[in-house]
C-alpha cells in the first residue's frame, strides 16, 4: 500500500470516517502489523484530548470594546469612500458640459480683454497725467560754483561721482517774467542772450 | 435609510455588543440573511455577524500565534477585511470557510512579517512514519519558564504547549479539524492545498503531538 494511502486510512480511522472498503483494507494491513492498532488508538486518544481540551471559541477580552472599535474603523472607511465617489460622479455627469463652458469662457475673456484695452474716460486720463507729472524728477540748477569729485574703487570695480554746487530751481521763479539779474547766474544769462538774439 | 435596511435593522438585528450566547433571537437569524443585509450596507447586521463569530476567530488566531494582544488586533484586521470583501462574497460559498480563509491569510501574513515561523521544523516531504519514535522531541519554538512548567502539568496546558511547538501548517490543520470541526475539503479550501496534503499534515501533526505529549509524560 502506498504511503499516502496508508496515511489517509489512518487519519480516517481516527476520525471514524472509513468506508467499508477502506475498513477492509486497513484490517488487512493491521493483520500484517500487530503494533499498528495500538499506535492508532494512541493517536485517537491524542485527537480526543485536543477536542476536549482546546476550546473552539474564546471571547476576545473587552468584547464590547472590540465591536465598538471595529465599527468605528468601518464608519471611518465608509466616510472616506463617500466624498471620492461623489466627486467622481459629479465629474462624470458634467463631462458633457465641458465643451460649451470652455467656448463661453473663451468669448467672455475676449470681450473682457477688449474692454480693458479701450481708452479710459477723460477724467481718468487727466488723473493719470497728474500722477505722471507728480512723479517727474527734481530739476537741479547750478549755483555759483560747481565742482565734481570722482571716487573710484578699482578693486571693487565701483566708482562714484559726487557733484557739489547744484541746487533745485526755486518754486517762486517765474520763467515768463523772470528777473534774471536777481537770481540767475551770469553764464546762464549770456547763454540765453546768444540763443534768443 | 432605505426600507430594506430599516426592516433588517429593526427586526432582525440583535442589540449592539450582545454575546453570541446572549439571546436565542440573535441565533435565529441565519448568517446568509445577515450577509445579505451587510451587502446592502447594513452596518448593524455586520456587527451582529461579528459578535457571532468573533469568539471562534479570536480562539483560532490566539491558538495560531500564542499572543493575546496581537490576536486581538489581528481579529480586528480580519473582520475589517471581511467587511471590505463582503460585497464580493457569493451566497453559494459557506461563510465559515470563507471567514477562515481570510483568517488564514491574515495570520500567515503576520507570521511572515514577524518571522516566527519555526526554521528547521520537520518537513512532511522528507518525514517517514518510522522516523518519529515515541518520546522523540521536535525542535520546540516555545520554552516554558520553570514556574510556568509547573502550571503546564494540566493536560490542557500540556496540549497547548505541544501545539505551540508544531509548525504553523500542522498547527492550523489540527485546529481546523479537531477544534473547529472542519471536514477535509473545507480544510483544503481554507489552507489552499490539496486533500492529500491535508491528510498528510493531519497524520504527521497527530504523530508529533503524540511524541511531544509522551515525552512530557515520561518527564513527569
Amino acid at each position: 500500500m502506498k504511503k499516502e494511502k496508508t496515511e489517509e486510512l489512518f487519519v480516517k480511522w481516527i476520525d471514524g470516517l472509513l468506508t467499508p472498503e477502506e475498513e477492509a483494507q486497513l484490517a488487512a494491513a493491521m493483520e500484517s502489523d500487530p503494533g499498528m492498532k495500538a499506535e492508532l488508538q494512541e493517536l485517537k486518544k491524542i485527537s480526543e484530548s485536543v477536542v476536549s481540551e482546546v476550546p473552539a471559541s474564546v471571547e476576545p477580552p473587552y468584547g464590547d470594546f472590540f465591536n465598538s472599535k471595529l465599527m468605528r474603523k468601518i464608519d471611518l472607511q465608509i466616510q472616506s469612500q463617500r466624498p471620492a465617489k461623489k466627486a467622481e460622479r459629479w465629474w462624470q455627469s458634467m463631462r458633457w458640459a465641458w465643451a460649451p463652458v470652455s467656448a463661453l469662457a473663451l468669448v467672455l475673456s475676449f470681450f473682457a480683454g477688449h474692454r480693458i484695452s479701450r481708452p479710459a474716460d477723460p477724467l481718468a486720463q487727466k488723473k493719470t497725467f497728474v500722477e505722471f507729472t507728480a512723479e517727474l524728477p527734481t530739476v537741479y540748477f547750478t549755483g555759483e560754483a560747481l565742482d565734481a569729485e570722482v571716487i573710484a574703487d578699482f578693486e571693487g570695480d565701483v566708482s562714484a561721482i559726487v557733484v557739489n554746487g547744484l541746487s533745485a530751481i526755486r518754486d517762486d521763479i517765474d520763467f515768463v517774467t523772470v528777473n534774471t539779474s536777481a537770481s540767475l547766474p551770469e553764464s546762464y544769462e549770456s547763454s540765453e542772450a546768444r540763443r534768443f538774439h | 435609510m432605505n426600507f430594506f435596511r430599516w426592516v433588517t435593522s429593526k427586526q432582525l438585528m440583535a442589540p449592539v455588543g450582545a454575546s453570541p450566547d446572549a439571546g436565542a433571537g440573535d441565533q435565529e437569524v441565519p448568517d446568509r440573511q445577515l450577509i445579505k443585509a451587510c451587502q446592502s450596507g447594513d452596518v448593524r447586521a455586520f456587527e451582529t455577524l461579528v459578535t457571532r463569530h468573533r469568539g471562534k476567530v479570536y480562539a483560532m488566531v490566539q491558538n495560531m500565534i500564542k499572543n493575546e494582544a496581537d490576536a486581538w488586533d489581528l481579529s480586528q484586521d480580519i473582520f475589517l477585511k471581511v467587511w471590505k470583501a463582503l460585497p464580493k462574497f457569493e451566497a453559494r460559498a459557506k461563510f465559515s470557510t470563507w471567514l477562515y480563509r481570510i483568517t488564514h491569510n491574515v495570520v500567515y501574513d503576520w507570521l511572515r512579517k514577524r518571522k516566527i515561523d519555526s526554521v528547521g521544523e520537520l518537513d512532511d516531504g522528507i518525514l517517514n512514519q518510522s522516523d518519529i519514535a515515541a518520546g522523540s522531541r521536535t525542535s520546540p519554538s516555545v520554552t516554558a519558564r520553570p514556574d510556568q512548567a509547573l502550571v503546564n502539568s494540566e493536560l490542557g496546558e500540556r496540549i497547548n504547549a505541544a501545539l505551540a511547538t508544531l509548525n504553523a501548517e500542522h498547527r492550523e490543520t489540527i485546529l481546523l479539524r479537531e477544534v473547529q470541526g472542519f471536514d477535509y475539503k473545507e480544510i483544503a479550501k481554507v489552507m489552499d492545498c490539496s486533500l492529500g496534503t491535508v491528510m498528510s499534515r493531519l497524520y504527521y501533526a497527530r504523530k508529533k503531538l503524540q511524541a511531544l505529549l509522551s515525552d512530557e509524560k515520561g518527564k513527569d
